[in-house]
């Protein structure tokens, strides 16, 4: 395996005429697939501006590496291993997702699945449990991503005997020695991964992507829920629209305010009551009610008194 | 018969001719509308009746005397529930481009057949109708076996899964040979070729049909000295090695007596010719699954009745039987070699062999859906005239599962037996690591036997010796639903 | 000598690439990959000692290979090491597929034993010269 890591993946280039043989970057990015990716990335995710800029920039950067390699310039492959942070529901593992993707259509992973972890996958339970939990897991990331979300409780400095210890040895190790055999994602609130970074720098070095994920204005997140909506054939009425703006502004100022995954979590409620009141109304349903969520569906959430959202009602205290 | 018999000859006019097989129609042997049961048995014969003969009443007639056989009402059959044991012929198809051939199907209830019994089976179905003298030839095509009766057989007492796991050997197909020369070898020049064999490379060697216990070598000789040999082969190559020890004799207490010794002697497995009979076989089949031991089946006999298309039994159904008779090993054709053999039929029988559901496939000439019902896989044998360079046509045509063997392809190689052998299996064990790789073996299957030739001597010379063989004949028992085709080019 | 258990016994050893495509051919077929080692090379020697389990759910040969590779790091040398496919599939429910990938750096080999018994009769023993040293110092 060891071998294979510094071989460039396909033989040098030599123009036959001894003339400078040259590469169609352009069409290399339409043919790897990365084109159709990237623009689908565009258009079904909302926002993300900037995160979407920096995965163009790894995408290009890892066309031109393909392309130097078959010229003989590459020496080492490219470190692929990234941090994502930012807020909950941000949309960490919805692009985890395509960055595995595009890893693949570029061929620096061979399978292009995503394995989603958190400690409890990684770390065991009693002695000599730990290093078989972790290489099970890496074992069946291998060929593709692994993410690991809320990296940092891998470290627990306040308990010198941590299993976690353990893992982030093991991980440590493959991640320097296998790189082309997987990528791993680190995921987390941004100033806990910073500390967990500077308290491990081993994983700072090996980490060669850093990708920040904002917080969705009150405008993205209503887009999103209109894309999810879409996606299940829901559709909001313009009074229940005009509700759900107001829905959002007040549950972004609330606690555990979570992006996109309160926006999700919102509609799945106002789905449940849409379905319970056309069930209680007693009459005949048309298509037309069936995808419609009213007003009522969402103006029913007791984000509106103040109060957390949820269904069934809580009971008033 | 009786009337019919005794009434027409296939000159005779055709007034009282026909007059005659009417009477099988009208009794109740044709049922247009009758729906096959799940228990029922189905025949499909290929019906060639006289000229002049309705084909209906032909198979009417064919049903009819592969039944319950009366020409006419007798009283005796008022004291019998005989709706239930009439065969029932309830369709009657042309036969492709094949103008005075049809195919006739007939459903049998399964209380005709006796449980566990291929010769009342075969009694039944082939016992007395070959001989009609209103057909001018008749063929058994295939039989779809209902579950219910496969069920009283015990099938394979090893099969292909177990036979591997005794020999812990996985993924390839196994190789042997026929020790040749047939005839004349002493027990101790027998095992001679047995151990190079053997040594090799190959995993099995085998005795031919007619090597039994004659003038030149007494049976117990031959299997003391192929027991060394094996065990010495075992030695040196740390595998498990075997060699199938033909107990054909003519007496049942003769094969017994073979058998025993054979075990005795630490033999993983025996052989047996198909012309000691189906009671035979079975018998045989109810020792070997008493004593752990693997039972290959040569089809000795087999091409005077399977051959031709016309008249007889094709093999398809004696492979049928033979799976349910409880053989583990049956020579089931090579396409390739210099045996009777078209691709798309051999894969048909191959299918029949080894899966456990075989579907309806006329191209291959599988007219019915066959449960097997969890019996036990039967090992196909491919032999005769078979050598390494067609490794890539072979493990594309026959697959993996299949020991393939080659007699004159090993002990004819010019620097001796052990280098046949290991030229095999070299051939062998590349074609499969490019096979797995992805490799196209078709294409470049020649590319890949001389690459893996470059560091095996023996597979050069075996290359070269035979590069030119092939044996492109165009076989006679074609399916009758695709243009025929041959194999080799 | 060398044995010749398994299925590429007959060629040169497998190098690591092509030890990865035959480890990803048994995964793409959906089988689980085991790596197993002895230094008992009998050929009746059935249950070689297990590395781990069967990997059930690896998708990539990357993953066997981190295993060999630490197979190899405990035991080349002094043992036999092999992979093997088992296939879940009804009627079939056993190995599909098993080569040796790795063996000690001197194969001793096999004593016949023969012990002549009733008449012209013979019972054979195999037995490996290196299982006359205790387990774990046979190679
Ligand atoms: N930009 C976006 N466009 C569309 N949907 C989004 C977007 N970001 C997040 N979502 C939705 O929000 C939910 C949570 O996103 P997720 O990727 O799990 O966030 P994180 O991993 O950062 O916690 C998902 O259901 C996803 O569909
Ligand atoms: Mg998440």
């Amino acid at each position: 395996m060891e071998a294979v890591i510094d071989t460039p993946p396909t033989a040098p280039l030599a123009a036959p005429d001894g003339g400078e043989q040259a590469i169609d970057l352009r069409a290399e990015f339409t043919e790897s697939g990365l084109a159709r990716v990237l623009d689908e990335l565009d258009t079904d995710l909302v926002g993300l501006v900037p995160v979407k800029q920096r995965l163009r920039e790894i995408g290009a950067l890892l066309l031109v590496d393909r392309a130097r390699a078959r010229f003989g310039l590459q020496a080492v492959s490219p470190t692929l291993h990234m941090s994502f942070t930012g807020n909950p529901g941000t949309g960490k593992t919805t692009v985890a997702l395509r960055m595995a993707e595009i890893l693949h259509r570029l061929g620096y992973v061979r399978k292009g699945h995503l394995v989603t972890v958190t400690r409890d996958d990684l770390v065991g339970q009693y002695i000599g449990h730990t290093a078989p939990k972790t290489k099970e897991v890496l074992k069946r990331a291998m060929g593709g991503v692994l993410f690991i979300d809320e990296a940092y409780y891998l470290y627990r400095p306040e308990n010198e005997r941590d299993y976690g210890q353990e893992a982030i040895e093991i991980l440590l190790q493959v991640m320097e020695n296998q790189r082309d055999d997987l990528v791993v994602i680190l995921a987390g609130y941004a100033d806990r991964m910073e500390r967990f970074f500077t308290a491990n720098p081993g994983f700072r070095s090996r980490v060669a992507h850093h990708i920040d994920f904002p917080d969705y204005t009150g405008g993205e997140l209503e887009a999103i829920g209109a894309r999810i909506l879409d996606g299940m054939n829901y559709r909001l009425s313009p009074a229940a629209e005009e509700a759900f703006h107001r829905y959002v502004e007040l549950r972004m100022a609330q606690p555990h305010f979570a992006n996109g995954r309160s926006v999700r979590n919102a509609l799945d409620r106002a789905r449940l009551r849409q379905a319970n009141r056309l069930f209680a109304s007693e009459r005949p349903v048309t298509a037309g009610d069936l995808t419609t969520i009213e007003a009522e569906d969402i103006l029913a959430s007791r984000v509106f008194s103040g109060g957390i959202d949820s269904y069934p009602p809580l009971p008033a205290r | 018969m009786n009337a019919i018999d005794k009434t027409t000859s296939a000159d005779a006019p055709r007034s009282r001719y026909s007059a005659g097989v009417m009477e099988y129609r009208k009794m109740g042997y044709w049922q247009p509308d009758y729906e096959p049961k799940d228990t029922d048995v189905i025949a499909l014969f290929r019906v060639t009746p006289q000229d002049g003969v309705d084909p209906i009443e032909a198979s009417a007639a064919v049903a009819g005397e592969s039944s319950t056989a009366t020409w006419t009402v007798v009283w005796t059959d008022r004291l019998t529930a005989c709706d239930k044991y009439r065969a029932k012929c309830y369709r009657v198809d042309p036969v492709p481009n094949s103008p005075g051939s049809w195919f006739a199907y007939i459903a049998y209830d399964l209380d005709l057949f006796e449980p566990g019994s291929i010769a009342n089976l075969s009694a039944s179905i082939i016992g007395n109708v070959f001989g009609f003298k209103p057909l001018k030839a008749l063929r058994l095509e295939d039989m779809r076996l209902p579950v219910a009766y496969v069920k009283t057989f015990d099938g394979p007492a090893t099969g292909i899964v177990v036979e591997r796991e005794r020999l812990d050997k996985f993924g390839r197909p196994l190789l042997g040979a026929t020790v040749k020369p047939k005839l004349g070898l002493s027990g101790r020049n027998y095992g001679r070729v047995v151990y190079e064999a053997l040594k090799g490379g190959l995993d099995f060697t085998k005795d031919d049909e007619n090597i039994n216990s004659q003038p030149f070598m007494h049976w117990r000789d031959r299997f003391l000295y192929c027991m060394e040999a094996v065990n010495k082969a075992q030695a040196s190559t740390g595998e498990v090695k075997g060699t199938y020890l033909n107990i054909t004799a003519g007496t049942m207490e003769d094969m017994y007596e073979r058998a025993e010794f054979a075990k005795q002697l630490g033999s993983s497995i025996v052989m047996i010719d198909l012309i000691i009979g189906y009671t035979a076989i079975q018998s045989m089949a109810k020792w070997a699954r008493r004593n752990d031991m693997i039972l290959h089946l040569h089809r000795a006999g087999h091409s005077t009745y399977t051959r031709q298309k016309t008249h007889g039994v094709s093999f398809r159904v004696i492979a049928k039987w033979m799976r349910l008779a409880g053989v583990d090993h049956i020579h089931a054709g090579t396409v390739v070699g210099k045996l009777e053999g078209d691709p798309h039929t051999t894969k048909g029988y191959y299918d029949i062999c080894r899966e456990d559901y075989v579907p309806q496939n006329l191209a291959h000439g599988v007219f019915f859906d066959q449960d097997w019902a969890s019996t036990r896989k039967l090992m196909p044998v491919a032999s005769g005239g078979i050598h390494a360079g067609q490794m890539h046509q072979l493990i594309d045509l026959l697959g993996e599962d299949v020991v393939l063997q080659f007699g004159g392809g090993t002990i004819g190689h010019p620097m001796g037996i052990q280098a046949g052998a290991t030229a095999n299996r070299v051939a062998l064990e590349a074609m499969i690591l490019a096979r797995n790789e992805g490799r196209d073996i078709v294409v470049e299957g020649p590319d890949i036997l001389q690459d893996a030739a470059r560091h095996c001597l023996p597979l050069r010379q075996a290359l070269d010796t035979w590069k030119d063989v092939t044996f492109n004949y165009s076989s006679t028992d074609t399916p009758d639903f695709v243009p025929q085709a041959t194999a080799a080019e | 000598m060398r044995i010749t258990q398994g299925a590429f016994s007959f060629l040169p050893d497998l190098d690591d690439g092509q030890i990865t495509r035959q480890v990803q051919y048994c995964i793409d077929k959906g089988w689980a990959v085991n790596i197993e080692f002895t230094d008992d090379p009998h050929p009746r020697n059935t249950y070689w000692e297990m590395w781990g389990m069967p990997m059930f759910d690896v998708p990539d040969a990357a993953g066997v290979m981190f295993e060999l590779n630490a197979c190899r790091k405990a035991h080349a040398g002094r043992n036999y090491i092999r992979v093997s496919a088992f296939d879940s599939t009804h009627t079939w429910e056993s190995l599909r597929l098993s080569f040796i990938t790795d063996r000690p750096a001197d194969e001793p080999g096999f004593a016949l034993d023969r012990q002549e018994v009733d008449g012209r009769s013979i019972r054979y023993t195999t037995r490996a010269y290196a299982a006359d040293r205790p387990e774990g110092a046979r190679y």
